[in-house]
Formats: C-alpha cells, structure tokens, sequence
C-alpha cells in the first residue's frame, strides 16, 4: 500500500523557527518530525511514500535524499490552500485505497499497521485529547464515525481526528467536487462523506503527538528523546561524568570535568566543556559547542550553537547559528504567551530563540518570551518582551 | 522491500546489473547478488552495499543477467539469504520482490519429497518448484508454479537451458519493462534503466513476460497473450537528485553553510585552540616549509591565489602559485619547499603531471582534494581532504570555498607551528571561521537582492571584476564564473592594473564589480572607482555592511556581514556566485552544463 504524507504546510504559528524551514522538519531529538513518520510507514510494509511538498521544498527534498529502504516519490503544492487540496496533487501517484498522513505529527508504526489492516474501506486514527476544541473533535458510535466537527467554539467531546485516514481511490471525487466548490480541508470532506451514508471506521492510535506552538516542541522532545538508544563515539576526555542514556555523536569532544545525565543526546563535531553539566531531555545538534561552566537542561539546542561560559539555559529552544555570551541566563517559570488572540497559561516554559542571533554577556531572559531570528542583542540587556526577527536591542 | 533487475541484450550484463542496482538501492541495501550465463550460469552474492558485491565479481562476460538488492523480511542478513536463490540442480535460478504467503506449507510438501533448503528465505521455494516443474519451457514453469503460491510477487527466473529468455511476472510488487533495440530490461523501478532507455511497458497485476533480445511477448493469467503499450518516460535520473532546486550549481551554493562545517569538522577545537590535520600533514607542514609552491587550474588554482594572500600574511613563507599546467616549463626547483596541489576530482591530468614533476625533482607533495582514493592522493606525501561531498554543477562553487577554507586551517596550523602568530589571534581566527557558516548563510537570504543587480548585467556585453589584495584572486573568480555559466565576456583584474592598459577597454556598457574591504586596500580601491566613474560604466561594489561612505561611489551595493579581511573571502565568494548564477539563469543558459566544457578535466 502506498502512503501520502502531507509536508506542505509552513507552520505559521511556530514562527520564528519556520521562518527557514517547514513545520515538519522541525527536529524531536535530533531528528525532524517528518522522519518519524517516514521511519513508521517504511517499517509497517508501505511500499511507497508520496510526499506533498511546498513551502521550503528543498529542505525536505534535501535531507530525504538518502534516505534507505522506502521509495519516495515528490509531489509539488505550490500554493498551500488546504489538507484535501494537497492530497490532491497526489492524485495521478496512486491507484488503490492509501494511506494519508500528515507530516507534522509523530506517530508510531503499529498505530499504521492497525490502520492498514482494518477491513473497511474508510479509517480514520482518533486519539484522547485533554483540549479537542483546537482540532477536528469526531463523535462516534461504537466505532463508526457519525460526525466530525473542526474546531468547535466549546468544549465537545473528548476524541479528536489525527488527520491520519486509510482512504480509497475514489475519494478523489469527493475531493474534487468540494475542492471545485472552494472548500480545500480534509475534514470537510470526511464530513461530506460521512453525509453520504458512507462507513468511516474509527481506530484508536496508540502514540500520537501534534506540535503546534513552538513550546510544544519541548515537551515533545521530551517524550520522544526516551526512545533513543544510548551510544557514544568521538572523544569524552578523563574525569567526564556520564549517567543514563547519552548519545554522542562523532568528531565530538566532550571536556573533562563534565557531569552529564541522560536522556541527553548530542551530534557530531561539538565541543562540551570543561566542566559544564547538561541535565535529562537535552537535545544538542551538530557543530556546536557549550562552553567551560554551563548548565543546561530540557532544552533543544539546534546546530552550530555557540554558548559562551557560565550561561544557564533550562526548558528553552536555542535555533541554528546562534552566538549566547558569556553569563547568558534564562527565567523558567509560569508564563502567560499571546498567541493569535488568545492567552495561554504554559507552566515550566525558558525562551525560545530564532536562528542566528547573537546575544551579549550577561543577558537575562523572562519566561516564555520568544526572540525571533536574526536579533542582535547588546551586553548586559533584560528582555521581557517579545522580539520580532531582526530586530536590534541597543 | 526489494530491488530487482533483469537484462538481455548485447551490453555486458553485469556492467548494466550493477549499475541499475546502484539505482534501485533506496529499495534496500542489506544484500546483493547477481546471477549471469557465461557459457555456464554463474552466481554472487554479498552482504552489505552494493560495492562490495561489485568488488566481489570476477571479470565475466556474459550479455544476460538478474540481479537483486535485498532488504531482508525472511531470513537473516547473510549470503544463503541473498538472492537470486538457485534450484538444486543449479540450471535456475529467481529474483524475488515480495512475500510468499504459503511457504512454509510448500516448504513442507517439497521436504517431504526430499528436497533440502539452504537458505531461510521464502525465495527458494520458487526455485525450487521451478525445477520440480520444468520439462524444457521455463515459462511453462513458471506460469505453473506461479498457481501454486499465494502472496505479492514480482519475479525475474533465468534458466541456463535457454540462454535466450527472462520470464518475468508480478503481482502487487512493482515491474517494469524497459524497451530498447536489441536488448531489453525488466525491473522494479524506472531509474534502474532510464540511463539505456526511455520507453517502458507497465505489466500490470497477475502478468507474466517472455523477453528475449528482440521481443517482448506479455500474457495474463490465464495463458492469453496481451498487447501492451508503450510508453515514454521524458524526465531524467538527475531530476531527483536536485533536491527541488532548478539547477545543482544553485543547490551546491546553497550547500555551502554545510560544506564550510564538514571541513572545518574535526579539524579545530575551539576549546583546546588548535588546528589538527592527519599525523603526515602535520609533519610535512612542520619540516621544511621555508616557502610553499602551489600548482592547481581553474578554479582550484584561484583558489590557490588566494592562499598565497593568506599564507604569507600569516605565516610570512613566501608563496609562488603557479597554473599546474605551466608548471613543468620553469626550471628552477627548490628541493626545501612544499608543492601544494589543489584539485577537486584529484585526477586533473594538467596537475597530476605537475605533482609528478615536483616528485621528481625531491619535493615534498601535499594535495587538497575532495576525493578520497584519487591518484593526488595516492602520489603525494599526504593529502587533505575537502569533504564537501560530490559537486555535479561543471561550475565549482562548494569546492572552491571549501579549498580556501583548507588553506585557511593550513595557513594557521603553519602559523602556530612558526610561531608568527599569537595563541590569541589564532582563537581569534576559530572563532571567526566558526562565524562562517551563519555569515553564508546570511547572504543566502538576501538573494534577492543580487538577483536584483544580475539584472543590470544580463544584456552586457563584457563585465570586469575588480579588486585588490586577497579580493584579486576573488575577483579572477567571479569572472570566471560569470563567463563559465552565462558566456559574457568577463575579466578579472587587479584594481591597479586598470590603468595599464585594461582601462582602453572601459565603455559606459561596462558594468565593473568592485570589492571593497575594509582594510588597508580600501582607500585606494575606493579612488579606483572614482577612476571607473568618471569613464562612465555603472559600479556594483561589494562592501562591509557597515560600509557607508561607499554608497558615495557606487551604483549598487552588495553587502556582506563584517568579519576579517581574510575570512571575508568566504561570503564574497558566494556573493560573486549568486550573481554569476543568477545572470546566466536570466540569459536562459544551461547551468549545469556549459558548452565546451567538462567537470574533471583528464587531458592535458
């Protein structure tokens, strides 16, 4: 069976970290989103993957070259209207029932396999979540689908669609009847379908995460970096202190004096130390390196960071390219963050940090404040307010 | 999933197995094997990628064949499990992509009648019924024992009674024909043969195909033989290896950020302050470098210019760089000094011979090379290698950058071992060489705005690149890779040399490209302008970001982030690129591929 992956989307709300990447390779320990969802699909007998790519395509395009085991086939969107639209454009790759996925989202294999093998035509993977109100919210009975609301005003239900569906070729007509109309979403036409006295079997996903806000990537990383086997290579220097799972990757110089404590995982070509403590779910990418005295925990520190000596970075997200001085410090706390209208209460949140800034000695970040990409930041600076992308604080 | 691929022809099989199992190897590539009758039929297998299974494989002629690349379902990863899987007697043998759902209980049965398996595969089974079935027709074999087994199958039996047939049959597992005068193909995937032809039969489910060298005879289940059509595949192989980009030189500039980490990976420690090259390059750098010769073409030997500025203002040793192939026809040697050749593929003809040459006359040889295994690498004393990964585009964009990137380590490595620079100032270069990438990648971002001023230089006639210091062999690079890629009359100049002849040329239609640094050079650069002005061409000039008196003097302005004049060299360069980029793809020449020219030149 052929899958189709949805990864045209831009993930607006995950600005500034999607200003030069899509959504879907937003890296979960130390890998993009889209790979586990590749991974899933080759590993449960897809013989196929269909990739809806638009929005910074050769990113994806790029990384996914090499990638083994599975044939993957490209399609282009070039204009991001909606989930059924893109579907779309896969059209002329498949001939049978297939599988839809969204790129976005990390599920797991036996989820997949349970959806392959379902007998009716129609599937569609639901999953428990404590605010269905963002997503589409399904009312079932027994385990038909009998409704499928996007994102309804109040608090309904409790099942919400994963956007994950077995589908038969046919449903193209569906598709191009309501695309033609100007209606673009995936749902709708599940809806429609639905209308239309047709079946659409319910099944329960074991594992399934969605990223939204940049902040969930933290607690994603979080879940996902304990599935990561413990390896090391490269250099770890006498009198380095190692527990639980660490990962090292190769060309890596871990300094002495270092006490680091698993689930941790860190690429190849950095440089860590001497003396400094990385503390559980702290993913770091390649080419970067932390600095004699520092202290980091829970944290996505992208590649090519540089964080100079004695910074303090806990429950944040540092992006590719950035240069943190020296005595760098972020608040972790409760914060209250402003998005799209509305106030949202995250408990345990750091900064998060757009790609490619540099900020002075001794700078001192409030909780949940987000720093876009390209900010220069002088010496000696409190920042509690959002930056906007390259934007200088003098 | 599997790879598998069948040919008849008058090609050598083996050549045209290997290669289109390269091809298929996004299909898996746990194992591999190859079956071919050479008068008699001969198999092998290999564990692990593809090459090793090449390597493996004596000379064997041989115009028929079936290959297979294996990720493993049934079976452990070893040489038994790998196919083809051949029958008892050794007369058949098949390729399989799929599952056999039932074999166990055929296994069985074959077991009882007293057949021995070798191999854990569901494979062997086929083989084996083939053999049970086979009274002198292989597709009668097949179409029979193809009865007998449930499950998705694609297969290609080859039989070495009859020399002259594949059979082929598939159901839900893909197959492909590849039609071609005089030979034929059968495999999984398309690009497996796209590289001999581009008309291909699509079997569909439940078919099975006879091919012989000059016909195709395709039937469906029940034995009835059926017309198929033809059709022809019109994109390329290369198409999908571009990652979306319109042209590999574009997505090679763009690989650049990573290209500049990969060379500077495992080379320097921030922490530690010191630049680490291979045991032998370090001792070759340590003894006798009283004064560097550099010998390289093209690209690579601008590259060397440019690490002549950088060495002798680090490590002050004199540096004579010369083009590789004119080296031989100076006569004097220096036995003390280090010829350092700079070539991308390390087999430029022209260099190799120069390399030879310093051998010859008891000089120590170091090469800077992106291929590893090359001849510059296997005739000199050491080598450093680039590892910027393979550059498609006849342009070199990512190898030029990276080669200056190794002459930079050099440079510092020399310099530290010389002492003639500080412990401080070397920090100081790391940490700037660690800027490089994000700096890159800064300019990456503002292509819009070279793409912009390419515009005022698409419909000239000739265009000149000025500049002075380090920025003159820059300048000798964006010329050429303006009239490499766009085919505009462009020259390179030092900004001094202007009024010694170069200056008759100037007309008003003559855009110049300036590059001003902020460094000793740039008061005079700057007067040079004025010089360019007053003959009326219009001024593009490249300058710091914090530049602000430029804007007095130039039309256009390009910036590129501040660092030092050395490390600038870096992001000017892909400055320089775009702009040569973006004006031939507005000309509409083909960039990848200019006329006249090839990527490795192995002629002299």
């Amino acid at each position: 069976m052929k899958a189709v992956i949805l990864a045209a989307g831009e993930g607006k709300r995950l600005r500034p970290f999607t200003e030069t990447m899509p959504k879907v390779m937003l890296p979960v320990a130390n890998k993009p989103v889209l790979e586990y969802v590749f991974d899933a699909a080759r590993n449960c007998g897809i013989d196929e993957i269909v990739v809806v790519v638009g929005y910074k395509k050769e990113v994806i395009m790029e990384y996914f070259k090499n990638y083994k085991g599975i044939k993957i086939t490209y399609v282009i969107q070039d204009k991001q209207l909606g989930t059924a639209h893109a579907l779309l454009q896969a059209k002329n790759k498949l001939n049978d029932s297939f599988i839809a996925l969204s790129g976005d989202n990390i599920i797991d294999q036996n989820s997949i396999s349970k959806l392959i093998n379902a007998k009716s035509e129609y599937c569609i993977l639901i999953k428990e979540h404590p605010h269905p109100s963002k997503y589409g919210v399904v009312f079932i009975e027994k385990t038909i689908l009998k409704e499928l609301v996007e994102k309804p005003k109040e608090e309904l239900g409790k099942f919400i669609s994963t956007g994950i569906y077995k589908l038969p070729y046919e449903v193209f007509d569906e598709i191009e009847e309501l695309t033609s109309q100007g209606i673009y979403t995936l749902s709708s036409v599940i809806q429609s379908t639905v209308e239309k006295n047709k079946t659409i079997n319910t099944i329960l996903a074991d594992l399934w995460m969605d990223i939204v806000y940049p902040w969930d990537l933290i607690s994603v990383n979080e879940a996902m970096i304990h599935h990561f086997p413990a390896s090391t290579s490269g250099v770890i220097e006498k009198g380095v202190t190692m527990k639980g799972a660490v990962s090292i990757g190769k060309d890596t110089t871990i300094y002495s004096g270092c006490y680091i404590v698993g689930p941790v995982i860190i690429g190849s070509g950095c440089e860590i130390g001497p003396n400094a403590c990385i503390f559980p779910s702290t993913t770091i990418g390649n080419n970067s390196s932390i600095r004699p005295f520092c202290e980091i925990r829970n944290s996505i520190i992208m590649e090519d960071v540089h964080i100079n000596s004695s910074s303090y970075i806990s429950h944040s997200i540092i992006a590719k390219g950035n240069i943190i001085g020296n005595n760098f410090s972020n608040i972790t706390g409760e914060a209250t963050i402003e998005t799209e209208g509305e106030f949202k209460k995250i408990k345990n949140i750091g900064t998060m940090i757009g790609e490619d800034c540099t900020i002075g000695n001794n700078v001192v970040v409030e909780s949940g404040i987000i720093i876009g990409r390209r900010c220069e930041i002088e010496p000696l600076k409190k920042i509690s307010k959002n930056i906007p992308s390259e934007s200088k604080v003098m | 999933m599997c790879g598998i691929i069948g040919y008849i022809g008058f090609r050598e099989a083996k050549d045209v197995i290997i290669d289109g199992l390269k091809r298929l190897d996004y299909r898996g590539y746990d194992s591999a094997g190859i079956g071919i009758i050479d008068d008699k039929l001969q198999v092998f297998k290999e564990v692990g990628e593809i090459t090793n299974l090449e390597k493996e494989i004596p000379l064997i002629k041989g115009d028929i064949g079936i290959g297979h690349t294996r990720w493993g379902t049934h079976g452990k990863v070893n040489k038994e499990n790998a196919h083809p899987q051949i029958s008892p007697n050794r007369k058949i043998i098949v390729v399989h992509n799929g599952i056999i759902e039932n074999f166990k209980k055929l296994k069985e049965e074959l077991e009882n009648k007293g057949h021995t398996f070798t191999s854990q595969t569901d494979t062997e089974v086929i083989a084996h019924l083939l053999e049970e079935h086979y009274e002198g027709n292989l597709e009668a074999a097949v179409f029979t024992t193809l009865k007998q087994i449930q499950g998705a199958y694609a297969i290609v039996v080859m039989c070495e009674d009859e020399p002259e047939t594949l059979v082929g049959a598939r159901k839900e597992s893909p197959l492909i024909l590849g039609v071609g005068d005089n030979e034929n193909f059968i495999a999984s995937d398309i690009p497996a043969l796209l590289k001999y032809t581009n008309r291909v039969i699509y079997l569909d489910e439940g078919e099975l195909c006879v091919i012989t060298k000059k016909s195709i005879h395709v039937f469906d289940e029940n034995k009835k033989e059926v017309t198929k059509k033809e059709d022809i595949i019109t994109w390329n192989v290369k198409d999908a290896e571009k990652s979306g980009f319109p042209h590999f030189m574009l997505k090679e500039i763009f690989d650049q950020p990573d290209a500049i980490n990969q060379a500077l990976r495992g080379r320097v420690s921030e922490i530690k302050q010191t630049i680490n090259f291979p045991e032998e390059v370090e001792k070759l750098l340590t003894n006798g470098t009283d004064s560097i010769h550099i010998v390289a073409c093209g690209t690579s030997y601008y590259a060397g210019l440019a690490g002549k500025y950088i060495i002798e203002q680090t490590c002050k040793i004199p540096v004579i760089v010369e083009t590789a192939s004119e080296y031989r026809f100076f006569s004097t040697r220096n036995k003390s000094s280090l010829v350092i050749a700079i070539t991308q593929s390390g087999e430029t003809s022209d260099t190799l011979a120069a390399l030879r040459e310093a051998k010859h006359s008891g000089c120590k040889t170091l090469a800077i090379t992106n291929v590893i295994g090359s001849t510059a690498t296997r005739i000199t004393d050491g080598y450093i290698l680039t590892q910027s990964g393979p550059e498609i585009g006849v342009a070199a964009t990512k190898t030029f950058t990276s080669q200056i990137i190794i002459l930079l380590l050099t440079a510092l490595k020399i310099a530290s071992i010389k002492n003639t620079l500080g412990s401080n100032d070397i920090y100081d270069y790391i940490l700037r060489l660690k800027k490089l990438p994000r700096e890159v990648r800064q300019i990456l971002d503002n292509s819009n705005e070279i793409k912009r001023i390419a515009k005022q230089i698409k419909d000239s006639k000739s265009v000149f690149f000025i500049g002075r210091g380090i920025n003159y062999p820059l300048s000798l690079e964006g010329a050429l890779k303006l009239k490499e890629i766009s085919y505009i009359h462009a020259e390179g100049f030092a900004a001094g040399e202007l009024k010694h002849g170069p200056f008759a040329l100037l007309t008003k239609d003559t855009p110049v490209v300036a590059i001003a640094t902020n460094d000793s050079t740039y008061n005079k650069i700057l007067a040079n302008i004025s010089e360019i002005k007053a003959r009326g061409p219009q001024v593009i000039a490249i300058a710091d970001e914090h530049d602000v008196e430029i804007e007095k003097h130039a039309d256009f302005v390009l910036r590129f982030p501040s660092n030092s004049t050395l490390l600038s060299c870096v992001p000017i360069t892909v400055i320089l690129q775009l702009l040569a980029y973006h004006v031939a793809n507005l000309r509409n020449c083909s960039i990848d591929k200019p006329r006249n020219l090839a990527k490795s030149v192995t002629v002299e």
